[in-house]
């Protein structure tokens, strides 16, 4: 066990306890804590959770933000979540983005709804909201700060709607500053999600899934939100084999179909933090047993998709597929894997990915300096430390100078990260890829893995960084001295 | 191996084939009652964020500058995240990190705690706490909390290093108003904490650009230097906000450039302080006159030929210099390129979105040319707004009567767009992209936010070289749509 100390904390040792390096006992840091004050974090709030990683996505909704201007301003069209309903823009033409991305919708909080309380002007925006898109076969109201702290009662709200309009209409009450980062939006939204859809199912149940509909082979992909297309390679496999995916949590996915999760055979769970609530959820109480995957690298995916075969007994299906994948891809991933050799990358995601991706840099040669995650739990780490060498620095939500410390210490070739840190990493003159919503995705599945490591080659192969060591190439001190 | 043997380099998007599904059967009008913004509680689209932002903003162009957010963390990171979008920079800003103890018990200590980690380790020279919308109905007693910030600063580092820290408060809950508000603020807590008279006066010109661009200041600087005048520009992001690539960096990593805070306290000394968009730097150039008598010259934003003829001419007044011939060479090229366009420009359609200063100084640069603008849509509600624009129109003898959106939001824009029989142009920000795509016309980028193009942010619109390059942003624009065969040929 080896709990390290960075030079910038030595100020703030409370810190210490976040970061430790890989070794034969495997150590848990502390995570999951409070943020401390002014450390310059890099974390997001819990609406940032629920409004943007998990009710995002779903294409047929209306995500109704009840706050002032900004909460919802910054949620707009900005997470690659895409989808494929699109809204009519004029007679003969589609809108230029997919429905989710399109609009943004709030109550637009002013001074005297904060002292009066928001209820009524949220209850108007549901109402009109809904004669405005016709398009949309739901409404969801997330809280922020602002509604949390005034205590508006949004489920009261919700009802009222739903009950006036035969709307659907759900409540995600996650107000940022209830939980320590985004991963509390998540919880919040599985949660209050799960409840909800059952006292639906209970009040109307010609939403469930018809008997006669159903078949030994319907799955959910829970915890999959389309970055970039990822769905059009990771579907497609999982359908090959036989399955028949009903509904996904939540990417490219229509409401009515979240509404039929409990009328599955099987949930596949991928991202294991921001998901796998539900799916313990729906085993609980619906006996729908899940099983967990990555769908990143060749290993990953093909594991993914024998263990699914071996539920419903198609494996030999499995095989054939994963044979014709690897037959695609194989020669561009030798080539790919042939430049990165040897290279050093570091991660900074949320957390699951750091896990998902130490296999994919191994299979295509490189290795993973440094793993560093925002909102990580104790699994996560577990996970980590699970599939990482020896000697790997991990630190528990980062903060600006700790992840600059560390890219001078651990001297990655890369540095795959948000958009917030890329630009800090390349002043630094470490490549980047934005690992959230990808450069140039799908980075999931077999043929997402070949853009995937494209994107890491045009990282590292760049012709810009042999020029930023100046004029006389020494940096600026040679080109000071003349 | 090489590149060329490999059969796929990856799999871009016409191979996905993604297949669009339709809401709805058809297209359906949108219910006509709920089209305009005052007619509704429901915002769709909105053409600002928050206040934070502005002062976020502002914070950001000082020289060791660093925002503390006393809020959750999303108010901050979602900042951070937006002008790493539009300036494709690094955005350090501290946070208090409010949970659920603070939403309690208040975020004293959030705010004490926060300026002492942000201290010791980055030892910033100045620090804008912005309030947020959470901290503001939670009653903070914010005054009372910085001095209680300080003094646990003064314990830990000492007196004198503690002091050299200098923390201003700008009050920005959203709820009360947008970015540009903000920025407004900022503008005024700062010479209103910093600002203090000296013996004698300095001889220079304060200026505070507004939510403009790096590339703007850059040219505002340089109309500064050839009118040789020196000058304190308050919210310099040009360096900050556009750093070059160039290790080794200091470590932290530091931005360069900014405004010090030492020229801050000088401003008190100038001969006038020059606000170039009334409604975003107004309120520190209005505070100076009153309380030091610097004399406030606030006008539109320098776009185009009046807009930056006043500038100019403002500049070489309170400086009591001529304007070199540079400077009117710089003006004739201008004019010229007008000269060369019109045949294209005049009497096409326009619709001009964004913070209302841009509104008003790009619609009087339009008009210049002899467009017509159709639809106008400043994006926080202004007192000023509407008039302003009638006495532009005035000016340019414009006489149509255009659609004048004061802080609604842009589906009314959007629909009213779209019932237009023509339009031939939309200048506005990224927000403005899904419209003009969807309208099959051109847009002309200008204004915050631009994300979704490369180098907006680096060049300037402001000036009579920044004309030259809108001008021609738009001349093509027209061109490349409505001509796209070869009668260019003799432009
Ligand atoms: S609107 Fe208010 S609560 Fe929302 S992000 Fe802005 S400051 Fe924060
Ligand atoms: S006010 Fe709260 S919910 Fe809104 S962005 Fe800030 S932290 Fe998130």
């Amino acid at each position: 066990m080896s709990l390290v100390r960075m030079k910038c904390n030595e100020c703030i040792p409370e810190r210490d306890k976040h970061m430790y390096v890989t070794g034969e006992e495997p150590v848990i840091p502390s995570c999951n804590i409070a943020t401390l004050p002014g450390d310059m974090t890099e974390r997001g709030c819990a609406f940032a959770g629920a409004r943007g990683v998990i009710g995002g996505p779903i294409t047929d909704i209306i995500a109704m933000v009840h706050s002032p201007v900004g909460c919802a301003w910054y949620t707009w069209g900005t997470r690659r979540h895409l989808s494929d309903q699109y809204a009519w823009a004029t007679k003969d033409r589609l809108t230029n983005v997919a429905f989710n991305r399109r609009f943004c919708v709030t109550s637009d909080m002013q001074e005297k709804d904060v002292v009066f309380g928001g209820m009524k002007k949220l209850e108007r925006a549901c109402l009109e909201a809904i004669r405005l898109f016709p398009e949309a076969k739901g409404l969801i109201i997330f809280t922020t700060c602002t509604t949390g702290l005034i205590g508006d009662d949004v489920q009261a709200v919700a009802r009222k709607v739903e009950k006036e309009t035969g709307i659907l209409v759900f409540a995600a009450q996650s107000p940022g500053c209830s939980g320590v980062s985004q991963s509390k939006g998540h919880h919040d939204f599985n949660t209050q999600f799960y409840r909800q859809v059952t006292e639906l199912r209970e009040r109307r149940p010609e939403l469930k899934m018809r008997e006669e509909e159903k078949t030994p082979y319907d799955v959910c992909l829970v915890g999959e939100y389309n970055m970039d297309w990822d769905l059009k390679v990771t579907r497609p496999l999982f359908e090959q084999l036989g399955l028949r995916i009903v509904s996904v949590f939540s990417g490219n996915e229509r409401i009515e179909n979240l509404v039929k999760m409990p009328d599955v055979k099987l949930n596949i769970v991928h991202c294991q933090r921001s998901a796998e609530y539900i799916a313990e959820m729906e085993k609980e109480g619906n006996g729908v047993p899940f099983i967990r995957c990555s769908l990143y690298g060749i290993h990953q995916t093909s594991k993914a998709l024998r263990e699914a075969a071996r539920f419903f007994g198609l494996e030999e299906r499995a095989e054939q597929i994963i044979t014709g994948e690897m037959a695609r891809i194989e020669k561009s991933i030798a080539f790919y894997r042939e430049k990165l050799q040897g290279k050093k990358v570091a991660i900074y995601v949320g957390g699951p990915r750091v896990w998902h991706w130490i296999k994919l840099m191994e299979e295509l040669g490189m290795t993973v300096v440094a793993g560093l995650c925002t909102f990580a739990h104790a699994d996560d780490y577990e996970k980590i430390n699970a599939k990482a060498g020896k000697g790997m620095l991990v630190i528990d939500a980062p903060n600006e100078f700790e992840i600059e410390e560390m890219l001078l210490d651990t001297k990655p070739d890369l540095f795959l990260c948000g958009m917030k840190e890329k630009h800090l990493g390349r002043k630094l003159g470490v490549p980047t890829v934005n690992s959230h919503s990808y450069e140039k995705g799908p980075y999931a599945g077999f043929a997402g893995m070949v853009n995937f490591a494209r994107d890491l080659y045009q990282g590292i192969y760049a012709p810009v960084w042999k020029f930023q060591w100046g004029l006389n190439g020494g940096g600026e001190t040679t080109d000071a001295a003349e | 191996m090489r590149l060329s043997e490999i059969p796929v380099e990856g799999i871009p998007y016409d191979q996905l084939k993604i297949e669009k599904y339709t809401c709805t059967p058809e297209y359906a009008e949108r219910p006509a009652d709920l089209i305009p913004s005052g007619a509704r509680a429901v915002v769709v689209n909105p053409n600002r964020t928050c206040m934070p932002l502005g002062a976020m903003w502002a914070t950001m162009g000082l020289h060791k500058g660093i925002p503390f957010v006393q809020g959750a963390q999303g108010c901050t990171t979602y900042v951070r995240y937006t002008f790493s979008r539009v300036f494709k920079e690094p955005a350090t800003i501290a946070t208090a990190s409010f949970h659920e103890d603070a939403a309690v018990f208040g975020g004293r200590r959030n705010l004490i705690e926060g300026i002492r980690n942000l201290v010791v380790r980055y030892r910033p020279e100045v620090i804008g706490i912005c309030t947020t919308c959470s901290s503001e109905i939670i009653g903070d007693d914010m005054v009372s909390n910085i001095k209680a910030a300080k003094a646990k600063l003064r314990e830990e580092i000492g007196r004198e290093a503690a002091d050299a820290v200098d923390i201003v408060l700008i009050n920005t809950p959203s709820f009360a108003g947008s970015h540009v508000e903000g920025y407004d603020r900022a503008s005024r807590a700062f010479v209103e904490t910093l600002a203090t008279r000296q013996t004698g006066p300095n001889h220079k010109v304060n200026i505070i650009p507004g939510l403009l661009y790096p590339g703007d200041i850059r040219e505002i600087k340089h109309l500064l230097r050839h009118m040789g005048v020196e000058g304190i520009t308050l919210f310099d992001i040009s360096d900050p906000f556009d750093a070059p690539l160039r290790p080794p960096q200091k470590f932290p990593y530091e931005p360069p450039g900014g405004t010090t805070a030492t020229e801050i306290r000088d401003m008190a000394n100038s001969l006038a302080t020059m606000a170039l968009q009334p409604h975003a730097g107004q309120a520190g150039a209005r505070y100076l006159e009153r309380k030091y008598g610097v004399r406030a010259l606030v006008g539109q934003t320098p776009v185009g030929v009046q807009g930056t003829d006043d500038f100019i001419r403002g500049l070489s007044e309170v400086a009591g210099l001529p304007v070199p011939e540079d400077l009117l060479d710089e003006r004739g090229r201008l004019v010229d390129s007008l000269a060369d366009t019109f045949h294209h420009t005049m009497m096409k359609k326009v619709a001009v979105m964004g913070d209302p200063d841009v509104v008003l100084s790009v619609t009087r640069f339009v008009l210049e040319m002899g467009m017509e603008p159709v639809a106008l849509a400043g994006s926080s509600v202004s007192k000023t707004f509407v008039h302003s624009l009638r006495e532009i129109f005035e000016e340019g003898e414009f006489t149509g009567d255009p659609l004048v959106i004061n802080g609604g939001d842009l589906f009314e824009f959007e629909e009213y767009l779209k019932k237009l029989s023509r339009l031939d142009l939309v200048i506005g920000n990224s927000k403005a992209v899904d419209i003009a795509k969807e309208l099959q016309i051109p847009l002309v980028r200008v204004g915050f936010p631009i994300y979704d193009r490369f180098g907006y942010q680096k060049r300037a619109i402001v000036g009579y070289r920044g004309g030259e390059i809108l001008l021609a942003d738009i001349v093509n624009s027209i061109l490349g749509y409505q001509y796209p065969d070869d009668r260019t040929h003799q432009l």
